[in-house]
């Protein structure tokens, strides 16, 4: 897995240090504090979340529910697409609605369409953030160029390594340790694997995945994970023997722990409508390859 | 598309015409694959999708290379390596004779791309000789990834109509919905009958029923007992036992032993006892040279 993921593009184009992502961010800067870009980082993500689910409950798509996956990996579409281009340059909403359809098709999953996506936009925003849309841009022929845009601007890298398989593998192993070497099985085994999956999907609300491996994230959101059932302690002889660089581990972790403790202090109702008004408006039209054509070369 | 000087058809894709073209600035030859965008609300094809981020992952000697991919307008061209010609044409050329040495080399490339892509998490799932393209230095790549997948995370259902019949392994054939590099590793192992014998397919089936028939009738038919479970698989019915008529020399006449050996490993019914590409390439056909 680990020798996989290092030949990727996923690793060779799409890890960064942190001066690199905000230093890719800059023009959103001039919009936004770091503050203030992180807290959308949350409601973007929980956003996506959101409208995916939608489908779920909406009468024309009943029993199709996104799988985790699929809304991993489109969070993770929109937050390359930010660090190559602006809120300006193409209206994040038909960015995440575009990015659940791409990762649909790429993950193999029912694929819905970009305008159903919309729709659900339009259901969720106001009912859960108060924020008003209205899917005007919903024409076919600028959802093909969104779906264009998207693969371009991410260069095609769209396989996406998750943190999920290899944190089951890891907790798999932890859980082999502990008995081989306590003669005891792990307690409530079902339940760490539920805690851990949560802490897994919550590192997309912020830039983790952006900075760091994801057997490395797995590792954190372990860490994470069993610290808040109290129980981080019985990681600690494991831990000693995993391979890992242990100073990117801790950073890894202090970035999921600075998340949680922005999310709980972020009252989504009341500020997203007013990080929402500061959204730059788009460039009209949506500035894409009508006449001039582009290419991007692997 | 104003880089490339057009030059002829060269045939029909999964989803697309392909050209023969010209870059206009380098003078290299290159495949063009126009994708077609005709569904409405599908925008670009799940299959051409797939083949661009296959193909993002995946660079070796024995895979098709991606060189670009263009957009203008309602219209997406994917830029391939330009080779002469398929594994199917190249057969054509032969007059039904094919030596034991090319027969190795193109054996040993088709595992050795197997091999990388599966260590990539990449089953290609329909593998037959149109989609293994040859230049003229001899040179074997696996092509047309559009109805291939990135694996590792189960999942529940492919799509339902994967792998042309003739390469299609038994339990695929019998509705098993998970599988693995094994569906690949049964299509190599058909493609090697086919390439020692100059281009005549092991089992060209007419349907899935005769299919599985001509399978049996060589391999013998599967039981509970060399393949646990198989009265399980969804379309699962039982064969009468057949008394194979033909002797695995009388079916690969050119192969030597250390051939045959290879082949059999290769075609097991069980996908469970199926021989994956690194054993394969390991095996002791690739170091015999003595036939040669």
């Amino acid at each position: 897995m680990a020798l996989d993921f290092w030949k990727s593009s996923h690793a060779q184009q799409w890890i960064f240090d942190k001066t690199e992502i905000w230093k890719q961010r800059a023009e959103d800067m001039k919009t936004y504090s770091e503050e203030e870009y992180s807290r959308l980082n949350i409601f973007w993500a929980n956003f996506i979340t959101a409208v995916a689910t939608e489908c779920a409950h909406s009468q024309a798509n009943v029993g199709c529910k996104l799988r985790q996956q699929v809304i991993a990996t489109a969070i993770v579409y929109f937050k390359r697409f930010y660090l190559r281009q602006s809120f300006r340059d193409m209206c994040p909403f038909l960015v995440a609605s575009t990015a659940l359809f791409l990762a649909c098709k790429v993950e193999e999953h029912t694929t819905l369409s970009v305008s159903s996506f919309l729709k659900n936009t339009a259901l969720v925003l106001p009912k859960r953030w108060g924020v008003a849309f209205e899917t005007n841009s919903a024409k076919n022929g600028v959802l093909y160029d969104s779906e264009f845009i998207l693969v371009e601007i991410l260069d095609c890298c769209l396989v996406v390594h998750h943190a999920t398989r290899p944190m089951f593998e890891l907790l798999e192993d932890w859980k082999q340790h502990t008995l081989t070497s306590t003669n005891t099985p792990v307690k409530d085994f079902d339940q760490i694997e539920i805690q851990c999956q949560k802490v897994v999907n919550d590192t997309l609300r912020c830039d983790v995945g952006l900075m760091f491996a994801p057997h490395c994230i797995g590792l954190a959101s372990i860490s994470v994970g069993m610290e808040l059932m109290g129980r981080g302690e019985e990681l600690e002889d494991w831990l000693v023997e995993v391979d890992t660089d242990m100073d990117k581990l801790a950073d890894c972790i202090n970035q999921i722990y600075t998340m949680y403790q922005l999310w709980r202090s972020f009252d989504e109702k009341e500020e997203v409508k007013k990080l929402m008004a500061k959204l730059p408006k788009p460039n009209t039209p949506i500035p894409p390859p009508q006449q001039q054509q582009s290419s991007y070369h692997m | 598309m104003h880089n490339y000087d057009k030059m002829e058809k060269i045939g029909e894709g999964t989803y697309g015409t392909v050209f023969k073209a010209r870059n206009k600035s380098s003078g290299e030859i290159v495949a063009l694959k126009r994708v077609r965008l005709d569904d409405d609300d599908e925008g670009v094809p799940s299959s051409a999708l797939r083949e661009i981020c296959i193909l993002r992952e995946l660079k070796h000697r024995n895979v098709v290379r991606l060189y670009d991919v263009v957009h203008s307008e309602n219209k997406l061209t994917l830029v391939f390596e330009f080779c002469d010609q398929d594994l199917k044409k190249f057969f054509d050329s032969l007059n039904g004779y094919m030596d034991a040495q090319t027969a190795r080399s193109l054996m040993l490339q088709l595992l050795r791309g197997l091999s990388f892509c599966h260590s990539h998490h990449v089953l290609h799932r329909d593998l037959k000789p149109q989609n293994l393209l040859i230049n003229t230095n001899g040179t074997l790549k696996l092509a047309d990834f559009g109805l291939a997948r990135a694996f590792g995370v189960p999942v529940r259902c492919f799509s339902a109509e994967v792998v042309t019949l003739w390469y299609r392994p038994p339990d695929v054939l019998f509705g098993a919905k998970l599988y693995n590099t094994s569906i690949d590793m049964w299509s190599a192992g058909c493609i090697f009958a086919e390439i020692s014998n100059a281009g005549r397919p092991l089992f060209p089936g007419a349907d899935v029923d005769d299919q599985l028939k001509r399978i049996f009738k060589q391999l013998g038919s599967p039981t509970e007992e060399s393949w646990p479970s198989i009265s399980q698989l969804p379309d699962y019915k039982p064969f009468p036992t057949y008394n194979p008529t033909l002797t695995w020399s009388q079916i690969v006449p050119n192969l030597n032993t250390r051939g045959r050996d290879l082949l059999q490993k290769l075609l097991v019914c069980n996908p469970a006892g199926r021989i994956d590409a690194d054993t394969a390439l390991r095996h002791a056909y690739f170091a015999d040279t003595s036939d040669v």
